[in-house]
This record gives structure tokens, sequence and C-alpha cells, in this order.
């Protein structure tokens, strides 16, 4: 093959691509201008159709067709994709060629040029680079100069005090702000909202008396706090899981039978006006709830002899709260974490760093905002107070903090900070040698804190994943567990591993120590009791039901509610026994409060009240 | 004829980038009334880290190989198949990602910000070519850049250019690198991946701008060889520095240089240096007194450069999207009522306040104040040092490669007669 030969090939060749990219790239173009002419979507017939069959919703020939319709636009759609890809393909490849055959024609084609006679005169090049370099620098750096006179800097118009000026506050540390509106009342309950619940159901329920409210009046509390006793909250049942959220409840005569949809031991039920899976607490005559969606959060005071809905108090107007609430997931919701009280008012924490407390009539007496926590199922930890404090277990992905609120004013006494990650367990108290400490589980550690100081006492690096269940603690033992993880018995005054096993794994319920014996309650719906000191097994109970909500002891016997609303009695023993299954014929998988002769349900709509 | 060859290739340019539109067709989600639930997004799993040390080991293969052609071999043939693998490879088959030029960023947020974890692999490939490049010159330009090889094929017809524009337009690299450098700080953004003008195509998905900003870059390397090496490569910077350290760098005759000039005209990068006139130098009086002038200046335009950097950083921050967003709903607090501003929305369902945005804000508009100063003046000092350079003469008696703007391509080889 000769030169000429070879220049001609590469001619051809690169002729034959560039008509071939052009058919390519006029077939694409072609395509395009089809599809944008009749999008399928946009499609007039397919809306006419609609709109018969929005004056026809009954049509089924007419469904039928719209379907047909809608799957040759959708295949028209996709053979147009599947055509533009190709066609994309297909031009790189002719492009390829092409540029290959132009190289190729250029480089026989080329031929070792003479040099320039006269080159280019490097002195005056360097003196014309000079004023180039100059002149380009100049305008690069006059660009950026007048750009600064054409930029209008908002960030330093941001009005802070407007900001800030929704509620007459005092900054506390760090801008967090403590709002003292004491007079704030709460807003009475609408007679119709109540009729409107209590029609239909057959059971005793309780209605408001229209235009009324009913208050159990109660002295607004002094400045000066007292001090909460054990006595006192055994009396009641103020936390999460009882007196320091240690499960164990000292009210006698609990009812073991009862039936939702009969209406048997159920004294009354009331409807909850807004969601949430936080739990009900009790002190007096009052039982506590919380509820809240994207409008608004809200705290609820009900009766406890009648289930009158008492008042509802509302967080809103909270410095530092969000304008709209984070994202949670269904299944943790804006409320989760359980109220308290320390019977002079109660608290409440909400998924968008919310605190507030109401003193027992609904009067608003502080709220502050934490900071959003960066919590991506949702806040859940639950309040505990004592000692005049409310303690706050604060673990999100940013930061992990426990921190101590005044219970009168809400300034922080103390903040200490943790060594752990995210967790949603809740604090829960334990007594050593005549003081309290906070005991808090969280990956990696389960930890004391002393509550007067807030200094970590111990420390024990045991715990990993996602954890959700609190500690329980019995003579001087706390016992922590996690599913995917394990479970461990620490001597608290020690630190030292008494026992560990991963048989069988809490993901939500927390463990319940008493009396020698510990119950696990899985979330696939295994009850297990231990036996406390070694960690052997007494028994197992496959309920086969999921089981979210926290086991109790009560009256010498063990309370389990499954998230069916099912509750399970058993006596509390190394052997399994099964006294009764109770249906509440509605969802809950929140923890049950006692008081005497009574349990306090929580269900998915309504909160009951079980006596016999 | 010529201008029968502009209109073809205007048309070219037209027909192929409205035709790369029509990929930006999108079709909306079907609605379900029965309750099928769309599935969720998926995030595609990163690639198993086998297979980033084994893009490692090819990179490492195809620099030695680059080097071993433009050194040793002296194979213009073997270079230029080697960086049509490395088209392969690296661009069409990796995607253009990773890349040594990116890299730069990851570095530099590695070192801003200490919660940022740079991969094994990106900080290699951000070594890698320097290391080779302080040793043997640019041989990554000429064989194991995707973003080079993909330049450097369609060179077809290229044109030299002035002295003076190429040094002008050298500045260009330095301004992109300083900015990129600054954006990636602030974790602002990755500009440089953001502007890669021909990641889109070895994608085969380029948004209609960036496929109109490559093509147009293509269009031109087929006259102006190589244009975004030589006038934006942000990379090229630190490589020209390593380049002009470099030991054996290649030469262009593989003995004594008889003078032939017949290389003069080989070079599509203008980066052979001819040998210094020096009675034209003493002639054109650009001596010690310019030298001295240039010098003094160099303080007054670092000078600048801070006092303008300083001036900016307002404007250079808005395009830092929490700054963004923070201005947005300062100036226009109805926006939040907007249901189809997504980042409004985004930040209203975060939970997070406003005034934890504002001083976040300002914490990213602090970092740009500081950034803005040393960018401005790294721009002064550059612009000082290269007036400077204008008026320094290395004294050469032979024609030889510029070891800082020399891509190691081996073009020039082929044209010099004299054999070992």
């Amino acid at each position: 093959m000769t030169n000429n030969d070879k220049l001609k090939l590469a001619q051809n060749i690169a002729v034959i691509s560039g008509i071939f990219c052009s058919v390519v790239a006029l077939l694409l173009l072609l395509n395009y201008w089809q599809f944008a002419k009749n999008d399928p979507i946009e499609s007039q017939a397919l809306e006419v159709l609609v709109e018969r069959l929005r004056e026809d919703p009954n049509n089924d020939g007419l469904k039928t067709e719209i379907r047909q319709y809608d799957l040759l636009a959708r295949k028209a759609y996709f053979n147009s994709q599947w055509q533009v890809k190709t066609g994309a393909f297909l031009l790189l490849f002719g492009a390829i060629v092409l540029a290959l055959a132009l190289r190729v024609y250029y480089a026989l084609k080329d031929k070792i040029e003479e040099p320039d006679k006269v080159l280019e005169n490097e002195i005056a090049s360097r003196i014309l680079a000079q004023k180039g370099i100059i002149i380009v620098g100049a305008v690069v750096f006059i660009l950026a100069f007048a750009a600064s006179f054409a930029t209008v800097n908002y960030l330093d118009k941001y009005d802070w005090e407007t900001a800030s000026a929704e509620v007459i506050s005092e900054p506390v540390d760090e801008g967090i702000e403590v709002i003292d509106v004491g007079q704030t009342r709460a807003e009475p309950v609408p007679a119709e909202q109540a009729a409107v619940e209590t029609a239909g159901t057959e059971i005793q329920e309780q209605i408001a008396d229209a235009g009324t409210k009913e208050v159990l009046e109660e002295p607004v509390p002094s400045a000066a706090p007292v001090a909460l006793t054990l006595e006192q909250i055994r009396n009641n049942h103020n936390s999460f899981r009882g007196p320091l959220g240690q499960g164990i409840v000292y009210h006698k005569n609990i009812p073991t039978e009862w039936d939702g949809a009969s209406g048997t031991n159920i004294l009354w039920k009331s409807s909850i006006p807004k969601r949430g899976y936080n739990s009900p607490v009790i002190w007096g005559d009052k039982v506590f709830i919380a509820g809240a969606d994207n409008q608004s959060r809200e705290v609820y005071c009900y009766n406890r002899n009648n289930g009158n809905l008492l008042w509802t108090g509302k967080a809103d107007n909270i410095t530092g709260s969000p304008a709209s609430p984070p994202r949670v997931t269904e299944d943790t919701g804006l409320s989760a974490p359980t109220v308290t009280t320390d019977g002079q008012r109660v608290f409440a924490i909400f998924a968008t760093g919310d605190v507030i407390a109401f003193d027992m009539n609904g009067n608003r007496v502080w709220a502050k905002n934490l900071g959003v926590p960066d919590n991506h199922y949702g806040h859940s930890s639950s309040l505990i107070t004592w000692g005049n404090k409310l303690l706050v277990q604060y673990d999100t992905n940013r930061s992990a903090k426990l921190i101590a609120l005044n219970v009168a004013t809400g300034e922080t006494v103390w903040e200490t900070n943790r060594d752990a990650k995210i967790s949603w367990a809740s604090p829960v108290l334990a007594q050593v040698d005549g003081k309290f400490q906070v005991v808090l589980t969280a990956d990696p550690i389960v930890a004391g804190y002393d509550v007067q100081t807030g200094k970590e006492l111990w420390s024990v690096e045991c715990m990993m994943g996602e954890v959700g269940p609190s500690v329980a603690y019995s003579d001087g033992v706390v016992y922590a567990a996690n599913e995917y993880a394990t479970m461990v018995a620490i001597d608290i005054k020690t630190q030292e591993i008494l026992w560990d096993d991963d048989m069988f794994l809490p993901e939500a319920a927390s463990p319940l120590a008493h009396n020698g014996l510990l119950i696990v309650a899985t979330s696939y719906g295994v009850m297990v009791c231990y036996d406390a000191k070694t960690g052997e097994e007494y028994w197992e109970h496959d309920v086969g039901r999921t089981l979210y909500s926290s086991p109790m002891y009560a009256d010498g016997k063990l309370f389990m509610m499954d998230n069916d609303g099912v509750m399970r009695i058993y006596e509390f023993g190394k052997e399994m026994k099964l006294i009764a299954e109770n249906e509440l014929g509605e969802h809950a998988g929140t923890t049950p409060a006692f008081a005497n002769g009574r349990i306090y349900i929580r269900g998915e709509e309504f909160l009951y009240c079980i006596g016999n | 004829m010529k201008k029968l060859k502009y209109i073809l290739f205007t048309f070219y340019f037209l027909l192929f980038t409205f035709t790369l539109i029509a990929q930006q067709q999108r079709f909306p989600k079907p609605e379900f009334e029965s309750g099928y639930e769309q599935p969720d997004t998926v995030t595609p799993e990163p690639r198993a880290l086998a297979l980033e040390y084994f893009d490692v080991l090819v990179l490492i293969l195809v620099l030695s190989l680059a080097t071993w052609f433009a050194l040793k071999t002296r194979s213009r043939q073997g270079v230029l198949w080697l960086s049509v693998f490395t088209l392969i490879y690296f661009g069409f088959y990796r995607n253009g990602c990773i890349c040594s030029i990116g890299a730069i960023q990851n570095v530099t947020l590695s070192f801003a910000d200490p919660t940022y974890a740079i991969s094994l692999t990106a900080l290699l490939f951000f070594i890698l070519p320097l290391a080779f490049t302080l040793f043997f010159g640019r041989t990554f330009c000429a064989g194991a850049c995707p973003l080079g090889a993909i330049q450097d094929l369609v060179i077809i017809k290229p044109i030299s250019l002035p002295k003076w524009l190429n040094k002008t337009l050298g500045l260009i690299p330095y301004l992109y690198i300083s900015l990129a450098v600054l954006f990636a700080a602030t974790g602002t953004d990755f500009i440089i991946c953001r502007y890669d003008p021909f990641v889109g195509i070895f994608r085969m998905d380029a948004k209609f701008l960036m496929v109109v900003l490559g093509v147009s870059f293509l269009l031109m390397g087929m006259f102006v060889a190589r244009p975004y090496c030589r006038f934006f490569c942000p990379y090229s910077v630190l490589l020209s520095w390593m380049s002009r350290f470099s030991k054996w760098h290649l030469t262009i005759t593989p003995a004594a240089c008889i003078q032939c000039k017949l290389c003069t005209n080989s070079c599509p990068f203008d980066a052979i240096d001819f040998p210094t006139n020096e009675k034209e130098v003493v002639k054109s009086g650009l001596g010690t007194k310019r030298f001295l002038a240039y010098a003094v200046l160099i303080p007054i335009w670092v000078a600048a450069g801070v006092f303008v950097g300083e001036r900016s950083h307002t404007f250079l921050s808005k395009a830092n999207p929490d700054v963004f967003l923070a201005e947005l709903l300062i100036s226009n607090p109805e926006i939040k009522n907007d249901p189809d501003n997504l980042d409004v929305q985004t930040f209203l369902a975060s939970g997070k306040t406003m005034e934890t945005l504002v001083q976040e804000a300002e914490v990213i508009r602090g970092k740009f104040y500081v950034g803005s100063m040393i960018a401005g003046g790294f721009m002064g000092l550059v612009i000082g040092m290269t007036l400077l350079n204008t008026v320094v003469f290395r004294k050469r008696q032979d024609y030889v490669p510029h070891k800082g703007n020399c891509l190691s391509c081996a073009r020039c080889m082929d044209y010099c007669p004299v054999e070992k």
C-alpha cells in the first residue's frame, strides 16, 4: 500500500465516520424533538380520559383504557431512553473513529516543516508578556475588588434581638434561655371534644362538664423547692418505670384481670389528643402524659379517678425551638420520652430539644431549648428528677452529656460531658451507701454519676450498638443489656463484671432486677428469667409478640405488656407461672404506671385506668 | 477552504451539543393508588478497597511505562498507545474518578478539617505523579492522565501561540488552584470535580453546560493543543514546580544538539526553549534595573492581593451552601413558605434553628476571611514572580524542552535526526 493509498483510505474512513456521526446526531435530535412534541405525560388524550374518570369514577372499562394508554406512554418513554443511550454510544464510537482517521490523515500528509527563517523576537515577546501579566493581574484584582462593593453581607443584617424576642428572656449559658411565664394558664378542654371522645363507648367513661374545667387546685410552688423523699416517690409513680426508674412498684392490690373489649375492670378510658410513645406517670390524683405532632407539643393532665382531662400544657414560644420539628421515625415520634414530676411540677422533653415545666395546675413555670438533638430516630431518653434537679440524658450524634437543671428555674446546675455515643436509654437512680447516683448506659460505657455534682463516679466500657434499654439496678449490681451486644452484671462499687451473657438480649425493653431475679424481654417476644447473681437461666417464655414495653414488678407479680396490647402477668419467681393474659383492645408499646389497686396504661388512642 | 472548515466545525459543535441535551429527559415517577410504595433510592456501594489499591497499582505501572517510553526508549508511539489505555481505563472505565487533579481538594480538606479522613488511595493518587515528576518530568501528563489523553488524541493541526499569550494565560491555573484550595479548605465545594469538562463525557451523563464546555475544549484542542492542561489544570501548577527540579527530564536529542532547528515547530505546546541571543538581550535593556524594579514590586503585589482577598471574602463565601442559605433566609424570609425550594424545606425539616444556621455561616465566613487573604497574597506573589521571570535570562546554546511546561509527550524526539 502506497502512501497515497493510505491517505485515501484515511480520508474515506474520515468521511464515512463523519457522515455516520452526522446521521446518528440527526436521529438523536429527531428523537428529542419528537419526544418533546409528544410528551406522554402531557398527553391530552390521557388527560381527557382521566377527566372522564373523575366524572365517572366507577367506570372499569375506562380505568383499563387509561392503564393501557399509560403503559404505552411509558413504553414509548423507555424506548426513547434506550435510543438516546444507544445513539450516544454510537456517536462516541463514530467520533473516536473520525478523530483517529483524521489523525492518521494529517500524520501521513504532514511533512517536517522547514524551520522558520525568522524566529519570534524573544525580547519583544517578553515585553508584551509583561504588559499582559500586569493587565491580567490588575483586571483580576479590580474585578475581585469590585465584587466586594457589589456584595451585600446579609449575615451582618441578621437581627439577633428580633429573632430572640419571641419571649422576654434572660440568657443562661451559651444562648440557652430560661423563660419565666408562670402566669400562663393551661387551656381548658373544649366540652364538645370531650363529648365526642366519649360518645359511643359502652364502658364507664367520664364526660367533662360542658364549659367547666375541673381543676384539682394545688398551690403554685414557691421558688425554694422542697426535695423529694423516697417515701413520696414510692407512694406515687413519678417517672418512667416507677420510683427511681427501677421498675419496682410498692403499691398493693394490683388488678390481674381485665378485658378492653367487654370493659371488664376498665374503670375509665379517655381519648389522648396527640400521639406519643411515652408512658403515664402519677402523682396524687393526677396522671400525666405527653403528645406531639408536627404542629404542636403538649402535656396532658388527667384526673386519676375519673379520667377527665384537667389541663393541656402547650410547649410553644420557646426560645431556640426549631421552626419545624426535626425528622423522626414513625416508631419513635416527637414525644417518646416519658415526663416526670416532683409533686410540685411536671417536666417534659420533646424531640425538638424543648424542655418545659408546668406546675400541678398547668401553669408554665419555665421552658428552654437544649439545642435540637441530632438523633436519626428521635430523642427518646426519659426524664427523672431527684434532689431538686431534673436529670436529662442528652446523648446525641454530636455529643453526649448528662444535664442537671434546677427544677424551680430551669437553670443548668451542672453539665457533664460523656465519652459516649448517641443512645435512646433513660437514666436510672441508684442509692449506694446512702448517696444517690444516676446510672446511664450507651455505647461504649455504662457509667454512674453523682446526682449532686454530676461527677462521673465510675464507668465500665462494655456496651455497644444503638443502646435503647435502660439499666436495671438491685442489691448493688447494675444490669445493662442491648441487642446484638451483650448483657452484663456490674458490681457498682468495684466495677467488676460479675457475669455476662448474650443469649437473650433486649432491643427496647429495659431489664428488671429484684429479689435475686433478673427479667429480660426481647423484641422478638421471649421473656427470660435469670438468677441475678450468677446469670443462670431459670425460665423462658416465648410469647411470640413484639415486646417494647419494659417489665414491671408489682405486688409480688411480674407485669409485661406486649405491643399488641396484651398484658401477661406472671408470678415473680424462679419458675414460670403465667397468671393471666389480659387484652386491652388496642396496640400499646408503653410501660404501665401503678397506683394502689389501679393500673394506668397508655394505648395508641386512649389512656386506660384498670381496677377492680 | 479555511472558512468552510470553520463552518463545518461550528456545525458539528452545535449538532453534538444539542444532541446530548436529549439525554436530560426525565420521566416522573408513577403515582400508585393501590398502596404500592416506591422503593427507597439506593446509594451505590463504594468501590471495594482491593480494587482501589488495584487502581493505584495501575497508576504506578502507567507512570513507570510512560517514563520508560519518554526517557529510555524515546518512543512517541509507546506514549501514544499508553495514553489510549489511560483514556479507556481511568477515563471511560473508572469514569474519571479518582484522579490526581481532584485529589488536591481531598488533601486540602484533610488538612483543614480534622474530622475528614482522606483515603490512602486519594493520597497516593496525589503524591505519586508529583514524586515521578520530581525525578523524571511530567510523564504523568504524557501518558497517565485521562484528561490529558482525551485532548492529546484530538490534536490535529496545532498552532503555535505567541509567548506573551502563553505567559499571560499561564496565570489562570494559579488562580484556579487558589480558589480550589480555598473552597475545599472551607468545606464549600470541590470545584475541580464540579467543573471538570471531560468527566461528563467519560460518564456519558453530563449536564448541558458541561457538555458544551467539554466539547468546546476538544474542538479548541484540535488547534490549540491541550488547552485545559496548559491554561486551566490546577495540578499543572504543582507538576510544573516539581518538573523544574527533575533530574532526569527527557531531552530532544539523545546526544549533542547539531542546531538543525528541525524541532522548532515540533512541540504543539510551545514548550521548547530556543538558544539565547545574548546580543539581543544586552541591547534590550531588560537588565538589572528592571529586575530590581520587579523584585521590589513583589511585596506590593502580595500586599495588594491580601487586601483584595480581604475585601472579596464576603463575595467568595456566598458560594458556600450554608452561607448562601442563611443569607437567603435573612434577605427573603418569605421563602420559608415556598414548598418548591428544596434547600429551604430540607433546612426547616432538619429542626436546626435559624440562630444555629447563622452562627455556622459566620464561622464559615470567618474561614473565608483568612483563606481569601492567603489566596489573594498567593496570587500577588505569582504575578510578581512571573513578571520577574520575564527579565531573567538563562544562558542556552541548544534547543531544549522547558522543564516546567514540557508534557513529556515525546513528539519532538521524532524530529531530531541525531542518533545515539
